[in-house]
């Protein structure tokens, strides 16, 4: 006699609908008990890892480190907590060249030197790329150059000795991304491109994301102040 | 509780359904048999072993996937200076996801450990149904696969210079589930599948 049911199905069934069940309980008790940020380069998400080695005036090139910057129990509000500000540049890009004055600008004014400031601290990063474009061979003695502000070093930023462009000599770190990792991992379009980034590794401004707002605008607007907590006091 | 501890409720059970998979079960398994009746049968033995291994593969997977949760709210769980050290693998961004579709390698690895329990589940549920062949072939097929993502991950723990005890415990979980899957198919294929011992 032909049978139209499967004898067989109840057991496989009821095997389903237990490890099944299994497996919601585990996400469940997930869901319930984390709430996790996703990795990425736009607002409220974790930044990327930012790996090459980096220059900072003494002791040639060393691993960076962008964790060591991150206090995991900073909380929203607290001035004591340090902010990065991460500027995306290539040392033969025009705007990048105009621009090291704002970064010569902005870095005195908020790192936490100036006095004027009332503000958290907030840690200038450079990562130096070299753009897939004719005309821009850059090397780390470019780098160092550009940042130190060398002059006749004999090495050439967008046309012109390095010792000329705008601005003082940098005093923050230029990390070596010649091999575009770090701009790939940050999906970085352009240069320049800048991220401002809160002390516990969450990015709160991007500048491809609110396009016509400059950096500094970021920092006055977003980095936690004293006179904010007193006044919220 | 110290995640080292912590980490014995997934290893235990893992290790206790390796012994029964492997043929030196039976000498490990005799004086429970009258507390276990399967015990006394090499596919009961073999299926109860492959049966633990499946739930504590799925478990440690859903605390590595807890874990990355975690580690991406900012926290710590089990990280650590020395060369072991979960929270920096699975924390690594870089690394954390397979490739193709950016899904945990926790979610991934319980996923697959659910389909594992399924198979291995049904199998001890109807022993002599006509698809037991072919669930057993499947079960055995898929962990042998994982011994090529479980090298992936393991060339990712050299790049970091860490391990993660976790994941090494799943990983154990899987070559646990690949020998008892392997064992019940040519069982199944020598027909001594209803032998009474």
């Amino acid at each position: 006699m032909k049978n139209i049911y499967d004898d067989e199905a109840d057991v496989r069934t009821k095997a389903l609908i237990r490890v099944m069940s299994l497996f919601f309980v585990g996400l469940i008790i997930i869901a319930a008990t984390t709430s996790p940020i996703a990795t990425g380069t736009k607002a409220g998400e974790r930044a990327p890892p930012l790996e090459g080695k980096f220059y900072n005036g003494s002791g040639g090139w060393t691993t960076f480190n962008l964790e060591s910057y991150w206090d995991s129990n900073w909380k929203e509000g607290d001035a004591s907590g340090q902010w990065v500000a991460l500027e995306f540049m290539d040392t033969d890009c025009p705007y990048c060249v105009k621009s090291a004055a704002d970064m010569s600008a902005n870095s005195a004014d908020f790192d936490g030197s100036n006095p004027q400031w009332d503000g958290a601290i907030v840690n200038f990063i450079a990562s130096v790329t070299e753009l897939d474009i004719n005309g821009h061979d850059s090397s780390r003695a470019e780098i160092v150059a550009f940042r130190d502000k060398t002059a006749d070093s004999g090495q050439s930023c967008a046309g012109s000795d390095c010792g000329n462009r705008d601005g003082s000599a940098h005093a923050f770190p230029y990390i070596d991304d010649l091999d575009q990792d770090n701009m790939k991992e940050w999906k970085v379009g352009g240069t320049p491109s800048y991220y401002l980034i809160q002390p516990d590794g969450i990015i709160a401004w991007s500048s491809s994301e609110n396009q016509g707002e400059d950096l500094r605008d970021a920092i006055i607007s977003m980095v936690t102040r004293e006179s904010a907590e007193t006044d919220g006091a | 509780m110290d995640s080292n501890i912590q980490l014995m409720l997934y290893v235990i059970p893992t290790l206790l359904g390796f012994f029964l998979v492997l043929p030196i079960g039976r000498v490990l398994s005799s004086s429970l048999e009258e507390k276990f009746p399967s015990f006394s049968t090499e596919r009961g033995r073999v299926l109860s072993g492959l049966i633990l291994t499946c739930v504590a593969g799925f478990a440690v997977s859903i605390q590595t996937l807890w874990i990355s949760s975690k580690v991406s709210e900012g926290g710590n769980f089990c990280a650590s200076s020395t060369v072991f050290s979960c929270d920096d693998v699975i924390g690594n961004a870089a690394y954390n996801t397979d490739p193709f579709f950016g899904i945990p390698w926790g979610g991934i690895g319980a996923a697959v450990f659910c389909v594992l329990l399924y198979l291995a589940y049904s199998t001890s549920l109807e022993p002599n149904s006509t698809w037991v062949d072919n669930y057993l072939k499947l079960g055995t097929a898929l962990t042998f696969g994982g011994f090529l993502v479980i090298g992936l991950l393991v060339s990712y723990e050299i790049q970091m210079e860490k391990i993660c005890q976790y994941c090494t415990t799943a990983h154990v979980a899987n070559l646990a589930a690949f020998i008892g899957f392997y064992r019940l198919m040519k069982l199944n294929e020598s027909g001594e599948w209803n032998q009474d011992s």
